[in-house]
């Protein structure tokens, strides 16, 4: 099984999926791409720092990223949503760290400790998305305010970890045929993904994540480095 | 974090739908350059102003993608703490702007509308864009709390031009804009008007004080022009300030003058969305600086005032080289460097039994940077007021600074049929300032914007709070300044101003 199959020899969906998968992977990373453009493009007529707000390039820089790696806003604004932000935000990192195990065909060595973060990261993961949906469900103030996407993301979310979870402890997965079906999705070099129902429902999910990243709010973690309340500098 | 609301209040929907401005008369709007009634084809119309602003702003074109609707901003509105409608959370508020944007100008709220919860254009939500944007007060206290940096303030002034372009302009915000741009200020006051106004005010000071304070109209040659709001000619509290100013600059030995064509430091330009208005108001103030051939441009106490002239004039205007620092300065570090060298002297004595408080106004938190240092908005008034009053007490945590809570009466919403709205607004500022009250007796709320003092004069009597004198700062400062008496003592109906030849500062 875990030899390289000739992938004319796998049945149709499993030809197909590898460069569907690559598509997407294209799109995602066009759109964002363009929506990044975008933004940079438009232009600014005055300036609109939110004061006090620092009189530096250096201070701008400090700025965008206590916001961007520490939601010093968030922060302030409510301690239990930051908490569970983090919580996911930083789970979700330490995830995709320990795929990028995928992507290589030899295990380096400084692998090794990364993938021992994998339980804490799909703990904190999945307790930072517990409690942002129970906030979307609970406080009147918040149902009012959320759409139908809002709570679709977080079960989106929700679910690939979930899957993923289960591929690692509960469903026996070819792990090396999934790192070459994944190496060889982003190296044009289709490989079939082995068929297993558990694996394509995880990838699946991922693909569709991939897809409505660039068009739905998800992108709001690149978007605040456009914000011009935050990167212009005072007077 | 939110000290003076232990518990969020719960929504009540539409709780607040009654309070809706007035409509711009057909001539005022007209002379602005929008339809005077409601457009036939408004619907189309308002779609396509709100592409093109989009597309030639980027905070509005970023701010349309990256909220999540995370509700950090749901409890940090004045105006939803006052009402407890839900369109008042700052979020809800953006979401009747970008909800539609994502019905036409997204692929997602195209086909998938209920997914992504966009909604029509209709003549409901056109009604309730009317209602809510002039629900705003434009104070950005939402924005320091927002995860993403979004500016709420951004969309309700677009919204709001969107609205003026299909006909649908708010009487009170045009009035003052059509009246400033033709005449020069916001009430109106013509030159020779003008001149009697500062002449009879002289006279007062000099009944008052027995000194011969001037306060001088376009009088060329001087080395600093002083633009402020023009409530402070007229309007109560307000004109105390001025008369602190006066007594101020004279003691100092300042050279300046007020300018007839540049009389106001407001622009309400600014509120509306409308760059082009904004841009014709603030030119006046570098109009008159280059006529009267001034170094210095020093803005009064206002709070927007101080928010174009201070940040955004470059930007309108063009290069300000002409002025010795490049750029306008408020009135406030003008004071701190008088009294820091020595220039002139404060005695808090001669204000006895004054507590204050200091309401930080929110476009001067939020909106513009004072003097050299990031925090100069919060302290230069400070070290003022700590000068001028034996006692200056803190509102909580929370409500002050960067985090202050706005007047309730800002952005343009400062006309009596919204009065209702405005002393809902000001519950969360009540709040805080009741417990000062309570506590540490305080007894003047001082602020430095001509929108805050009228606002608090006019809705702390509703919150039981009457007592609390509203009082401008410079006011307190002109009462504690020791103003040497004349070379030859005049007796005034009080007797004669003792003469106090102090020299040192006060501090």
């Amino acid at each position: 099984m875990s030899e390289r199959a000739d992938p004319l020899e796998a049945p149709l969906a499993g030809q197909l999926i590898g460069p569907l998968f690559t598509l997407v992977l294209c799109w995602s990373l066009g759109a964002l791409l363009w929506r990044l453009w975008r933004w940079a493009r438009t232009p600014q007529p005055v300036p609109i720092p939110l004061t006090p707000a620092p009189r530096t390039r250096t201070g701008v820089l400090g700025r965008l990223a206590a916001e961007l790696f520490a939601f010093r806003s968030l922060f302030r604004a409510t301690r239990i949503t930051w908490l569970a932000s983090i919580a996911m935000h930083y789970g979700l990192l330490g995830i995709a760290l320990v795929h990028a195990r995928f992507l290589m065909s030899v295990l380096p060595a400084w692998m090794v400790p990364v993938l021992q973060i994998s339980g804490w990261a799909t703990l904190a993961t999945l307790a930072g998305i517990v409690v942002l949906a129970a906030r979307r469900l609970l406080i009147d103030r918040m149902r009012w305010i959320s759409v139908p996407s809002d709570h679709l993301h977080l079960l989106l979310l929700a679910a690939i970890v979930l899957s993923g979870t289960a591929l690692k402890r509960l469903w026996p997965t070819d792990l090396h045929a999934t790192g070459l079906f994944l190496r060889g999705a982003l190296s044009l070099d289709w490989q079939p993904l082995p068929a297993q129902a558990g694996l394509w429902l995880h990838l699946g999910l991922v693909t569709l994540l991939l897809a409505v990243f660039p068009i739905s709010k998800l992108v709001h973690g690149l978007g605040i480095l456009f914000a011009p309340t935050w990167n212009t500098r005072a007077r | 974090m939110n000290t003076v609301y232990p518990i969020i209040p719960l929504i009540e929907q539409r709780a607040a739908a009654a309070h809706v401005s007035h409509r711009a008369d057909a001539a005022t709007s007209e002379a602005l350059g929008y339809p005077g009634e409601p457009v036939e084809n408004w619907q189309a119309l308002a779609i396509a102003r709100l592409g093109e602003l989009v597309a030639g702003n980027r905070a509005l074109r970023v701010f349309m993608d990256t909220c999540t609707r995370c509700g950090a901003c749901t409890d940090k509105c004045h105006y939803y703490l006052g009402t407890r409608d839900p369109n008042n959370m700052p979020v809800a508020r953006q979401e009747l702007l970008r909800s539609v944007w994502r019905r036409y100008h997204t692929w997602s709220g195209r086909w998938l509308p209920w997914l992504v919860g966009a909604r029509e254009l209709t003549r409901e939500m056109l009604d309730d864009w009317y209602r809510y944007f002039h629900q705003c007060s434009e104070c950005r206290r939402c924005a320091v709390f927002c995860p993403k940096g979004i500016d709420t303030s951004e969309l309700s002034m677009a919204g709001r031009e969107i609205l003026a372009t299909v006909g649908l302009g708010q009487r009170y915000t045009q009035t003052i804009v059509e009246k400033a741009g033709r005449i020069g200020n916001n009430l109106g006051l013509k030159p020779a008007a003008l001149r009697d106004v500062l002449e009879n005010l002289e006279e007062d000071i000099l009944d008052e004080t027995g000194v011969a304070v001037r306060l001088p109209l376009d009088e060329p040659n001087r080395e600093i022009l002083v633009v402020t709001p023009s409530a402070d000619f007229f309007a109560e509290p307000h004109v105390d300030g001025l008369i602190g100013y006066a007594k101020m600059l004279h003691a100092a030995g300042v050279s300046w003058t007020f300018s007839s064509h540049a009389s106001e430091a407001a622009n309400f330009g600014l509120f509306n969305g409308n760059l082009d208005q904004e841009r014709e108001l603030a030119a006046r103030l570098v109009e008159a600086v280059y006529v009267l051939g001034v170094s210095r441009l020093v803005i009064g106490e206002c709070g927007h005032a101080w928010r174009v002239a201070g940040e955004r004039l470059p930007s309108l205007i063009g290069d300000l080289s002409i002025l010795i620092k490049g750029r306008a300065e408020h009135l406030c570090e003008l004071s701190v460097e008088l009294l820091d060298s020595g220039r002139i002297t404060l005695d808090p004595a001669r204000n006895a039994g004054v507590v204050a408080t200091y309401h930080d106004s929110c476009n001067i938190a939020r909106g513009a940077m004072m003097g050299e240092r990031a925090d100069g908005a919060f302290e230069l008034p400070r070290r003022l007021l700590r000068a001028a009053v034996p006692t200056l007490v803190e509102m909580a945590d929370g409500t002050t600074r960067r985090e202050t809570f706005c007047c309730g009466g800002g952005g343009g919403l400062l006309s009596d049929e919204l009065m209702p709205l405005r002393v809902q607004g000001a519950e969360p500022r009540a709040r805080a300032l009741r417990r000062v009250v309570e506590r540490d007796a305080v007894t003047h709320l001082v602020a430095i914007c001509a929108i805050c003092k009228t606002q608090f004069g006019s809705v702390l009597p509703a919150h039981d709070l009457e007592r609390v004198r509203v009082t401008s700062l410079h006011a307190l400062v002109g009462d504690a300044l020791v103003l040497d008496a004349p070379a030859v003592p005049m007796p005034g109906p009080d007797g004669i101003e003792p003469a106090d030849t102090a020299t040192e500062p006060a501090r």
